[in-house]
């Protein structure tokens, strides 16, 4: 699979800094964007912003995950490695070598 | 709670499973099923089947033809009759032995304690995340597990909750998605609704490992299951800081 380069033509972009997370979508948001999507993330990327870039391209993927002010839609759940990341820590979390990022909607209907 | 001879005769090759004891702790059963729709139906097919000796079971539709693909407790000629006046008709035949109250109201927060009065359990057999927080706060107070399922098109989820034990629905889910009229094929709830009961089940039988701490999810398109782990919120506005107060009597040996 083809990762996302990041900031390949800055000086930044050292092979040896590299990290790779995993995103999983889920449900809706699944079905607009796909899932199990590997990356390469410069270091010190945050949760938000890796986020955001994998999705941007999609503008319908987008409008589910994110509002009109680009901040993530209040009933979005987002986990690391099984472990919830609230939404207003996102744009603080660092993405980890290795983490799994799980981007899910609540499943309303019965 | 014993047996009678038909009980023992219907229930024979699930008795050779859990044994006659387990069968009459199912018969003393009493188990609340909010919904009669895609999920309440199959819900409450099978648990009656299985013999819940008490099944309460609450919707304040009527069925619609648009009902049909998903609600296989309501058929072509039920269209326009309540859902509650349905689905306490088939519960009845299927199983004779048990008892089925059917609830024609709209579940609210006046009257969502009284509706599940001393119910083991309740099962979340809704369509929307408001009755479900009101369901979860019930299930809180009275110290009885919520039995969550949800769906939407070929995606499922289901957990249990176990009040003060596990994280419950507003630790996992703090905010409803919008409302929305979701596509559903029927085979969704079928396989989350088999989910919900098989926990019951396990649950009033005192038996298993329960989908407890753990939000399953189902993708029937790539026919995949995945668990997501979840955790109890400490600043829950709902569970934060409970302790389980009482034994959960269903689950002692």
């Amino acid at each position: 699979m083809r990762g996302l380069r990041w900031h390949d033509t800055t000086e930044n972009a050292k092979g040896d800094e590299e990290v790779t997370a995993k995103i999983r979508f889920f449900a809706r948001f699944r079905e607009l964007l796909g899932t199990d999507i590997m990356t390469d993330v410069a270091p010190g990327m945050m949760f938000t912003s890796l986020i955001t870039t994998i999705v941007q391209k999609n503008p319908e993927g987008y409008a589910a995950i994110f509002d009109e002010n680009d901040a993530f839609h209040e009933f979005v759940i987002l986990m690391k490695n099984g472990k919830r990341v609230e939404i207003g820590d996102a744009a603080k979390t660092p993405v980890m070598d290795g983490d799994e990022i799980a981007v899910f909607p609540p499943v309303a209907g019965g | 709670m014993t047996l009678s001879q038909r009980e023992q005769e219907r229930y024979k090759r699930q008795i050779i499973s859990f044994g006659e004891e387990g069968q009459e702790r199912l018969k003393k059963a009493h188990i609340f099923i909010a919904g009669a729709g895609g999920l309440g139906s199959p819900v409450s097919l099978y648990l009656a089947v299985a013999g819940v000796g008490t099944i309460t079971i609450v919707d304040m539709d009527v069925v619609d033809q648009t009902n049909l693909n998903r609600q296989i407790l309501h058929f072509d000629r039920d269209i326009g009759r309540k859902k509650t006046a349905s689905a306490e008709e088939k519960l009845q035949e299927i199983n004779q032995d048990i008892t089925v109250n059917a609830i024609d109201v709209k579940i609210d927060e006046t009257n969502a304690a009284d509706l599940v009065g001393g119910a083991d359990g309740i099962v979340d057999a809704m369509d929307n995340y408001p009755t479900r927080y009101l369901l979860n706060d019930v299930a809180i107070v009275k110290e009885i597990p919520l039995f969550h399922g949800g769906i939407r098109g070929f995606y499922g989820q289901a957990t249990t909750i176990i009040p003060g034990t596990t994280p419950c629905l507003k630790c996992i889910f703090p905010k409803a998605p919008p409302v929305e009229v979701f596509p559903v094929v029927g085979v969704t709830p079928g396989l989350i609704g088999m989910l919900q009961a098989t926990e019951v089940l396990k649950y009033l039988l005192g038996i298993g490992e329960l989908l407890t701490g753990r939000l399953f999810i189902w993708d029937g398109m790539q026919a995949k299951a995945d668990e997501i782990r979840v955790e109890r919120n400490p600043e829950c506005e709902v569970c934060g800081g409970m302790i389980p107060q009482k034994t959960l009597k269903g689950m002692k040996k």
